[in-house]
């Protein structure tokens, strides 16, 4: 990449017998065979590099969903989504409680995330100044660059104690889960919001200021409905990062497969308990996990596909 | 209540937000570093673990990390790259690029322990490559294409319009546009997303643990498996016996992942001065 | 979990086809083999004494995979196994295949509670209805009145699986307790707990690398230590073997020493938590 420079491409352009290429390739044939086929060779190996992406997610969907397909038929696909009972030594293979353990620990990091986030993000963007900014925005950003182990191992080491002191538990469970996945999700829903407060038009804001408004009512009334959209898809991204999230989980959350009694209970998600039975799993077992995670990736695809809805909704609007 | 104070108050609430944010990271920072520090020595980054316990050092476990990121960055960038330029150079608006995009965005939301499941039963199993750096690499790379690929189109859609028509005026051809004058206007941008999509493989867990096994070893060939840090921290955090070691591992990891944050913004700062 | 996985992986690189680490080392003395199978228990010790084995007579090789204990016991009854690892003794049917029993180490699982507990001792019955969900409360059993926090092991976990033959019978564990994949987790949690319960192997009750402590509790009037495990008299407690067909000779016999030499069984074998069978001459 250090090779080039206008001027060097200039030169080296000067040599071949080419006088122009037009933005559409292909019409005018101003240029030689080997260039014109060269052209099209690079083009087409540009394009099979961005299908890789295409073949991956089918890879992904075809081979996970291969590996799961013998739990429909061996226990029932009612009876796998539906069943109450995980019990895979027994021979009951029902992951309810595991999706609801999914959904409680994912809604509940969102109610605590995403007030902070966005609050977060309306700060960058309305009121620090550039120095306050220059230390806050990083901040945000290296939370993101936190791997999900060291959360995990934080949670465990500082936080469960604290929360078993304040509950009278033993600290593993939904609340101890919420708070160390509300921090996961605060940079993916915070830096997204903030690109959407920032593409709104400066002379709203202004038009705003002008009629005499606080900051506060610029905010509320003009900025925010303004990036409505697109805090709405920083949101649902947020979500699904919280319900893939797998190591902090698996090691604050107690693990029991059961649809808890109280939010300072153990309970289990379809991300732990694949991590934690896929050591020792044959089978039905394995393969019922392979179906767990047949769940997360269309959940997953589910939420990409409701960020796509929700834009095209805005835009037309 | 009238507009000041109402304004007053959400000020001092929108700050706070600001502020739990910035001391949630200072306090990980410093509860792993306090911690963390005492068990930091050359003997625990250069020796091995031993006994039951994994009490020593974790030098084969950094290999480990470092073997297969490497790995998966070299599988990664140039496919992420080319299909970069392919998105914002070449492709035409429609249903193949929006396809592409949904797949990268798909790919890019995809929960880490379902490519770690797909890794084991297509490059493990079906493949045969075995528990090895190669598994490992194949499905990080798939995890880190979408972030390079999505940061490159960024970095050459910055390019100014007025480079292109400079390169197409004097008669080059598309791909001589784009390899001697956009790619290297949009390198150190591409560069810094390389860096960062890196730093992410660095603290990928659930991707390696049933890729490239937990045995610890020392990989030397791509079909070595091994054990990265990550793994090494769960597996010590979990048996919660030997914590020095983990709170060392912790530390070592969030040495090596902020390094990379670093040193991403320390490329774009510097080669945006130029 | 580590040792379970670990146990897990080796095996699997076995099947696939002797691609161990090891053989990435000396192809000198590719003649001298062990291979040792069986118990996932046993596993730290056996792969750690493989390796240190390695070291010390550079060159002989010993293949170490954890299978589970039936699968060892019939390993070495075959053939396909040098020594086979046990965690529980000889059923009935396999006392007629002609194996010799060398006792490595023993294994007391104790059931811990927090030191302001003032509960200082259960019936085995008492237990298995704690950990049944059938006993919710500890003045039900003599404590103070306050809500039993359960405290049990993953599935993997070969000391879950003791615990549930020796105490729970087919009794099946409450399922809303917390499912730790560590012992020094469950320590840690009932170190911290009052009103938590949990069990762990014997040698992990004093503390390591931490100051905090627990209180193993008497089962059936017996406190458990080394003396008592090693003797049979404390209930919840298992002996880890070495079988091995007709007596040990040659390499096999070689290895089974240095297992049983004090550099193992100090060391490493106290390292794993359990009782070296060096403590107590006599068989059960």
């Amino acid at each position: 990449m250090s090779d080039g420079s206008t001027t060097g491409a200039a030169e080296a352009v000067a040599t071949e017998p080419v006088k122009r290429t037009p933005a559409v390739t292909g019409k005018l044939k101003l240029m030689s065979r080997a260039t014109y086929v060269k052209e099209g060779v690079l083009a087409t190996v540009f394009f099979l590099s961005a299908f890789v992406a295409v073949l991956g997610v089918a890879l992904i969907f075809l081979f996970v969903g291969w590996k799961a397909l013998p739990i429909v038929t061996s226990v029932g696909f009612g009876e796998f989504i539906g069943g109450l009972e995980w019990a895979p030594t027994d021979g009951s293979f029902g992951i309810l409680p595991l999706i609801v353990g999914s959904f409680i620990v994912t809604l509940g990091a969102l109610a605590i995330g995403t007030p902070l986030a966005v609050g977060t993000a309306v700060f960058l963007s309305e009121i620090a100044s550039p120095k306050v900014r220059a230390v806050v925005r990083p901040a945000v950003e290296m939370l993101a660059g936190v791997p999900s182990v060291v959360y995990g191992f934080f949670g465990i080491v500082m936080l469960r104690p604290i929360i078993a002191e304040f509950s009278g538990g033993m600290g593993f469970g939904a609340v101890t889960a919420w708070l160390i996945l509300a921090i996961m999700i605060v940079p993916t829903i915070a830096a997204l919001s903030e690109d959407a407060l920032r593409s709104v038009s400066p002379g709203v804001k202004e038009a705003s200021y002008a009629m005499g408004a606080t900051t506060w009512q610029t905010i509320y009334k003009v900025v925010v409905p303004a990036a409505k959209i697109g805090i709405i898809d920083a949101i649902i991204l947020g979500m699904g990062r919280a319900i893939g999230e797998t190591m902090a989980v698996v090691m604050v959350a107690g693990n029991a497969a059961v649809i808890p009694r109280t939010v300072f209970e153990p309970l289990s998600t379809l991300t732990s308990q694949i991590v934690m039975d896929m050591p020792y799993s044959t089978g039905d077992h394995r393969t019922a996990l392979f179906g767990m995670a047949v769940i997360l990736f269309a959940i997953s695809m589910f939420l990409v596909a409701a960020v796509r809805i929700v834009s095209r909704f805005g835009s037309r609007s | 209540m009238n507009k000041t104070t109402a304004n007053r108050i959400a000020l001092a609430v929108l700050w706070s937000c600001a502020l739990i944010t910035v001391a949630v990271l200072g306090a990980l920072i410093l509860y792993v570093f306090v911690n963390g520090v005492r068990a930091l020595s050359p003997a625990f980054v250069f020796t091995w673990p031993h006994g039951v316990n994994s009490e020593g050092g974790i030098f084969p476990t950094i290999v480990s990390t470092l073997y297969v990121t490497g790995l998966a960055m070299l599988i990664a960038t140039p496919i992420a790259v080319l299909a970069a330029v392919y998105l914002a150079e070449y492709a035409h608006q429609g249903k193949t690029v929006s396809t592409i995009r949904f797949a990268a965005d798909s790919l890019a939301s995809v929960p880490s322990i379902v490519m770690g499941l797909f890794g084991f039963a297509l490059f493990v199993e079906a493949m045969g490559l075995n528990l090895s750096m190669t598994s490992a690499a194949l499905a990080l790379s798939l995890l880190m294409l979408p972030i390079v690929m999505r940061t490159t189109e960024e970095a050459i859609r910055s390019v100014p319009r007025y480079i292109r028509w400079g390169s197409y005026g004097i008669g080059a051809t598309k791909w001589q546009t784009v390899s001697r004058a956009v790619l290297p206007a949009a390198g150190p941008r591409i560069i810094t997303g390389i860096v960062l999509a890196t730093g992410r493989a660095v603290g990928e867990t659930a991707v390696v643990i049933y890729t490239m096994g937990q045995a610890i070893n020392l990989p030397v060939t791509p079909l070595d498996s091994g054990r990265p840090m990550t793994v090494h921290l769960y597996l010590l955090a979990s048996e919660g016996i030997n914590l020095p070691a983990a709170y060392g591992t912790a530390l070592l990891l969030m040495i090596m992942i902020l390094g990379f944050n670093f040193s991403a913004r320390w490329i774009l700062k510097r080669y945006r001065k130029v | 979990m580590i040792r379970r996985t670990v146990a897990l992986l080796a095996a699997a690189l076995l099947l696939v086809g002797g691609l161990t680490g090891c053989n990435a080392g000396s192809g000198r003395a590719a003649n001298k083999q062990l291979i040792v199978a069986g118990s996932t228990t046993l596993l730290p010790i056996a792969e750690i004494s493989a390796e240190q084995y390695r070291t010390r007579n550079g060159g002989a090789k010993v293949l170490v995979s954890g299978l589970g204990s039936s699968a060892g016991i019939e390993a070495v009854a075959a053939g396909t196994a040098d020594i086979g690892t046990s965690s529980r003794d000889l059923k009935e049917e396999e006392a007629g295949l002609g194996l010799v029993d060398t006792p490595v180490a023993y294994d007391g699982i104790a059931v811990i509670v927090n030191p302001a507990n003032p509960v200082d001792g259960l019936t085995s019955e008492q237990l298995r209805a704690i950990f049944a969900g059938q006993i919710t409360d500890w003045s039900q059993v003599g404590g103070p009145s306050k809500r039993i926090q359960l405290v049990n092991r993953d599935e993997a976990s070969g000391t879950r699986e003791a615990f549930r033959k020796i105490v729970m019978d087919e009794t099946p564990f409450e399922k809303h307790a917390a499912v730790l994949p560590g012992t020094g987790q469950v320590r840690d949690v009932v170190s911290r707990s009052e009103s938590a319960i949990g069990y762990i192997s014997l040698g992990f009750v004093e503390p390591r690398f931490t100051s905090r402590r627990v209180k193993s509790l008497a089962i059936d009037g017996v406190t458990p230590s080394d003396k008592t495990v090693s003797s049979g008299d404390y209930p919840i407690s298992r002996t880890l073997h070495f079988f091995t067909k007709g007596q040990p000779k040659g390499l096999t016999a070689d290895f089974t020493e240095f297992v049983l030499s004090p550099a193992i069984q100090d060391r490493v074998v106290v390292d794993a938590g359990f009782i070296p069978a060096s403590r107590q001459a006599g068989a059960r």
